[in-house]
């Protein structure tokens, strides 16, 4: 009796479940290695990021501050994977957010009660203007989005540097390359974790309610698994996709408002650290599930925070980013594996 | 290089190239084949006709190798061979250009012929490569251009390359499957010469259709296959549409009865349901597709679209459900005219369709089958309150479709395209005779069924119509049509060549037609052209 691998068109949920806890072992162990080669000795950093995680509230608490951002830019990510598209952009609409909130921030005075909600409109129309180029062409001409939101990135990126470091920067005694301190602050909801990660879930679970459960939602899953099969049943693929893309863009930009108003209370360069990114790892891990969107963001949480952790004993923060380019790595390929199973072969094959 | 001693002798007499001897093979809960004996002769075009789902192509997947059979012999040149995969098919000189071409898009003809094959040199040139295909082109007598990229090819190109990838491994038997469906009327006859050559040089062809008029005109010899079994192998001389037609479905003339009705108003007291007037529209690629159709569908009525498939089949189709935008003309729904396309208010209006192709766009092959089954009444309140989307209304609604279409679903949470063909086809049809209150428009519905499923799908179009609903059947199948319609419209490039009533129609008229002559035609009401 023999066996064969036979490719199934779509993988069990369990499989592709498992697939992902061992891509992410797999992350861990060759992270590991490298730690070891280095002549450090794993276990014992492992112990240490773990305490210093979990031991004290601190840990708990940066892990919150992290997971905010994160949650944010992985639900932007996943909301274009519903309608079959991907914005790699988060980045630059993180930053377009961010910017258009500093400005309200900066020259607008106010009750803090009008200002909060008015920079976070901003963050919201920052971040939607950032991807309305990408929707545009893509919605009537049919131009790879991946290409678009990427490469505009590069440019949101140096726009804030332009901000933080020229006209808008700090000409007091104080930080170099970066605005005055923003007066109008996000109320802390525990320790120093804001108000925006409450936001940020609750932006999540609305998100995944009105995909799952609104007619509007069931035809945004229609038109993403098979735009011709949309058209066919008369559903405005067109109109889907710019307002799906624009609600991502949004989203992004509000991430971007909360990290100016919540935890950095200034804008400055790289203010972003990755998070745009980073919401992509998250969006893959998560699939298309809310849920998995919290539980990839809390991983992604737990692993930028490591590496703050590890930075003390003399480890680079790029071997952080390297562990988090092996955890997509390996579940992009269990992904692929995920669809195999093996069978029992026919039995007149030699 | 070919063992010559394996070589046929030319003109040599009643010599079997291949034999198959009681071939068997069973999938779960179906028998594809049992106990089917072949001989094709050196020399010989052979025809294997048949209804969709007859064992044609899992008989020949098992000649080449695709397949293992359950039982059963094949010998070549009368020694005994098994063939555990294509390889060894395409080493023992067997061949087969599939009904879907299986060229890469993106590579040139000489890339493409020279792809997975054990005698292209290791290092080459893209030059080497062009004039290496360009002989081998000129030793078969097919013209190709050697460095023309496959998506620049026409279908009929296209499949010279396919044939000419099988011929350059020294084939001596080639296998095509239904090769005229894709092609024009002239492309046809070029490839029949093709075949005619390579006939006269002592190999053989095995010719898959159940397009009866070519059947008789290319092949020597004729076998029917049906349900799986072998029916008989003729002469085609002796052979005529008739009887060929008798093989294949096992009656004398296919529901023949179906037509009959009783007293009722004739044809033209029937309300029109829906209305073309001089309608012009584009293909995908922005050429014309239609030119200029005049037509009325009236309610209660079958009206058969007979033609060539990728004469404006697809637009025709598309342009009377919404979906593709007119270049020019208006068209009428309920004595109305739309301003314009709208999929959606089509389907309100009570038009349903059934898709040539239900994976490209009857259905989103990802999705559950809940999702795919109510695409057609997400909005009603079957399955929403005002603008929220209830999942489980949607399962209530998919478990009755699923169950007055007949399949079995296992859990209806899995993507749609884990179903059978048959069973995708099956739910799509189902869905959309729920929706056709007024019109159903049916694309080669009896794609992917089996017998059974084709008579119970018939029928229930009969009651449909019966019912007073307009039934628009688009079919390659003239035996179908004419058994079933009570109008017969032929396409041809676009334009509508005649419109009969199917009682005074004859299968060579309606030939002649799809072929575009515009020969002495029977027509009762209002033919254009």
């Amino acid at each position: 009796m023999s066996w064969r691998l036979q490719r199934f068109p779509s993988p069990k949920p369990s499989v592709a479940l498992a697939v992902r806890a061992v891509a992410i072992l797999l992350a861990l162990v060759v992270g590991g290695l490298v730690v070891a080669v280095s002549g450090l000795n794993p276990f014992a950093l492992g112990n240490q990021v773990m305490k210093s995680t979990f031991g004290s509230s601190f840990g708990l608490e940066d892990l919150g501050l992290l997971a905010t951002p994160l949650i944010l830019t992985g639900l932007a990510v996943m909301i274009t994977r519903r309608i079959g598209l991907w914005n790699i952009g988060a980045e630059g609409q993180f930053y377009a957010g961010a910017l258009a909130a500093a400005a309200i921030g900066l020259f607008v005075e106010g009750p803090a009660w009008l200002m909060l909600p008015a920079m976070f409109l901003a963050g919201v129309a920052g971040g939607m203007a950032w991807i309305t180029i990408p929707t545009l062409a893509r919605a009537f001409v049919g131009v790879n989005e991946l290409i678009t939101t990427l490469l505009l990135n590069f440019v949101a990126t140096l726009l804030v540097y332009y901000f933080a470091t020229g006209p808008w920067r700090d000409r007091g005694a104080g930080t170099l390359g970066s605005t005055p301190r923003i007066r109008y602050e996000m109320p802390e909801l525990w320790g120093m974790v804001h108000w925006g990660f409450a936001i940020a879930v609750v932006l999540t679970v609305l998100a995944a309610a009105v995909l799952s459960f609104t007619r509007w939602g069931y035809e945004v899953r229609i038109s993403g698994a098979n735009p011709e099969n949309a058209l066919y049943a008369g559903i405005p693929v067109r109109r889907r996709i710019i307002a799906v893309m624009l609600l991502s863009g949004a989203v992004a930009g509000v991430a971007g408002m909360l990290e100016v108003a919540g935890t950095v209370h200034r804008l400055q360069g790289g203010i972003s650290n990755n998070f745009g990114y980073l919401g992509i790892i998250v969006a893959v891990l998560a699939r298309t599930s809310c849920l998995g969107v919290f539980a990839a963001a809390a991983l992604m949480a737990f692993i930028l925070n490591a590496g703050i952790i590890l930075q003390t004993q003399g480890l680079t923060t790029s071997a952080i980013v390297a562990l988090t380019g092996l955890v997509l790595l390996f579940t992009a390929i269990g992904d692929e594996f995920a669809h195999y199973r093996l069978v029992r072969a026919d039995r007149a094959t030699a | 290089m070919p063992d010559p001693r394996l070589r046929p002798v030319n003109g040599g007499t009643a010599h079997s190239l291949v034999s198959l001897r009681g071939i068997a093979k069973h999938f779960p809960g179906v028998i594809a084949n049992a106990d089917v004996d072949l001989d094709i002769r050196a020399g010989e075009i052979h025809a294997l006709l048949g209804e969709n789902g007859a064992g044609k192509s899992t008989l020949m997947n098992i000649l080449t190798g695709i397949y293992q059979a359950d039982a059963g012999e094949i010998a070549i040149d009368g020694k005994p061979v098994r063939f555990g995969s294509p390889l060894d098919a395409i080493a023992a000189g067997i061949g087969m250009v599939h009904q879907h071409f299986k060229l890469v898009q993106a590579f040139t003809v000489a890339e493409n012929i020279h792809l997975g094959w054990g005698e292209t040199p290791r290092l080459a040139s893209a030059r080497q490569l062009e004039a290496r295909t360009a002989a081998i082109a000129e030793k078969f007598n097919l013209a190709v251009r050697p460095d023309a990229r496959i998506h620049a090819l026409s279908a009929g190109e296209q499949q010279r390359v396919e044939i000419l990838r099988v011929l350059a491994r020294d084939a001596r038997v080639l296998i095509l499957d239904e090769p005229t469906a894709v092609l024009t009327p002239s492309e046809a006859r070029e490839l029949f010469k093709a075949l005619d050559a390579f006939r006269k040089s002592g190999n053989a062809v095995i010719f898959i259709s159940h397009k009866l008029h070519e059947v008789l005109e290319i092949s020597d010899r004729v076998t029917v296959l049906r349900g799986g079994r072998k029916v008989a192998t003729h002469e085609t001389k002796d052979c005529d549409h008739r009887m060929l037609a008798g093989l294949m479905v096992g009656r004398e003339i296919v529901l023949g009865n179906y037509r009959d009705r009783s007293a009722e108003p004739g044809n033209d007291a029937r309300p029109t349901v829906l209305e073309l007037r001089n309608v012009c529209a584009d293909d995908q690629r922005g050429l014309p597709a239609l030119r200029n159709i005049d037509l009325a569908i009236r309610a209660g009525e079958i009206l058969g679209i007979a033609g060539v498939a990728g004469n404006g089949q697809r637009e025709l189709s598309q342009v009377i459900t919404g979906i593709r935008p007119l270049v020019s003309g208006e068209i009428l729904v309920g004595g109305k005219a739309v301003s314009h396309q709208d999929a959606a208010a089509f389907a309100a209006f009570g038009i349903g369709h059934i898709p040539e192709d239900r994976l490209r766009s009857g259905l989103a092959p990802s999705l559950s089958i809940d999702d795919n089954v109510v695409i057609r009444e997400y909005k009603t309140d079957a399955v929403s309150r005002g603008p929220f989307f209830d999942p489980r209304a949607a399962n209530r609604l998919a478990r009755t479709i699923a169950a007055d279409a007949e399949v079995a679903i296992p859990d209806f949470g899995m993507p749609v395209r884990n179903l059978s063909g048959g069973n995708q086809q099956r739910l799509v049809a189902r869905r959309e005779i729920r929706i056709a209150r007024k019109v159903l428009v049916a694309a080669y519905p009896s794609r992917g069924l089996d017998i059974g499923a084709i008579n119970t799908m018939l029928r229930y179009f009969v009651e449909l119509r019966n019912q007073g609903v307009a039934v628009v059947l688009i079919s390659e199948d003239l035996e179908e049509l004419l058994s079933l319609s009570d109008r017969i419209a032929v396409l041809y490039e676009g334009r509508i060549m005649s419109v009969f009533d199917a009682e005074s129609a004859d299968m060579e008229t309606i030939g002649l037609l799809m072929g575009g002559q515009t020969a002495a035609a029977p027509a009762t009401s209002g033919a254009r052209s």
